[in-house]
């Protein structure tokens, strides 16, 4: 089996280890940083082997509902869950906008003290999928990252170029 | 986040998404953008046989990213933006979720930490 497509996000937090491992495991402080301009409602939170994460995000008249389950916790250091779209009753279920997206994502979390920071590593793999899955996922992530910020300025001036000579 | 997507997407962003990850392609696509070309004149700047180019035409425009126009001498090519303002979107929404998140997750820390003081 080949390598799994894998998706990285890094950053750094100004505050101590232990303290962003509270914001990531207290459903009373993830729901007050996570998902941007939605009301962000953890409705159940078991951090522990095999527990689940279920939580809803609204946003008007919409609600997208997440399903995760924990499957590693090591305490401060690393949280490893599997993550999917679900729907109202918490079951998983594809992303109707994009039925190739990965239904489940092993989802990986280290948090690494650096000095008074605290370095945090996400991670996105396909976790069981299908050839198509994994190919939807790293078509994705080869566009995100070489070359697709290049490509996507490329588009933003492809389109201002068009906007300009429909007025033109 | 992926699934965060309030505007309605097309069903065949996986074919926009393959179309546009090739630099031909892409190349191609910003061509078009001063105007409709045949396949001739597309090869021309890509030193490519002309089945090469058709062959990047035809991925382009099963994206929905281009329409073949019905001259029936040159069948030139034409730009369909939509879809490709779509992949756009969807792209910048995926990554925008977790650095605004983040973004808030710093204004909590910061509280968090007054507050233990």
């Amino acid at each position: 089996m080949s390598e799994l497509p894998t998706y990285v996000l890094e950053r750094t937090f100004n505050a101590p280890r232990e303290l962003v491992w509270r914001t990531w495991t207290e459903p009373d402080l993830i729901s007050r940083w996570y998902g941007p301009n939605v009301e962000s409602i953890p409705h159940k939170m078991d951090v522990e082997h095999g527990g689940l994460w279920l939580h809803e995000m609204k946003w008007g008249e919409n609600s997208n509902y997440q399903r995760a389950q924990y499957v590693e916790i090591s305490k401060p250091e690393k949280l490893v869950w599997l993550h999917s779209n679900a729907n109202e009753r918490w079951e998983v279920t594809i992303n109707p906008q994009m039925p190739n997206w990965p239904r489940i994502l092993l989802t990986t979390v280290t948090f690494e003290t650096d000095g008074e920071q605290t370095k945090l590593r996400l991670t996105w793999v396909p976790f069981e999928a299908t050839d198509a899955e994994i190919a939807c996922f790293q078509d994705a992530i080869s566009g995100m990252n070489k070359g697709w910020n290049a490509g996507m300025a490329l588009l933003e001036e492809l389109l201002a170029e068009l906007q300009g000579e429909m007025q033109a | 986040m992926q699934q965060i997507t309030p505007s309605p997407q097309p069903e065949n962003l996986d074919a926009v998404f393959a179309a546009l990850a090739d630099p031909t392609r892409r190349a191609i696509l910003t061509q078009l953008a001063n105007g409709d070309a045949s396949v001739s004149e597309l090869a021309e700047p890509f030193r490519m046989s002309q089945p090469a180019v058709s062959k990047h035409l035809k991925v382009l425009e099963r994206a929905g990213l281009v329409e073949r126009t019905t001259d029936k001498q040159r069948r030139p090519a034409r730009l369909k933006a939509e879809p490709m303002q779509e992949a756009v979107k969807w792209l910048e929404e995926f990554s925008r979720f977790w650095s605004s998140s983040f973004d808030q997750l710093d204004d909590l820390l910061e509280e968090l930490k007054k507050s233990e003081s």
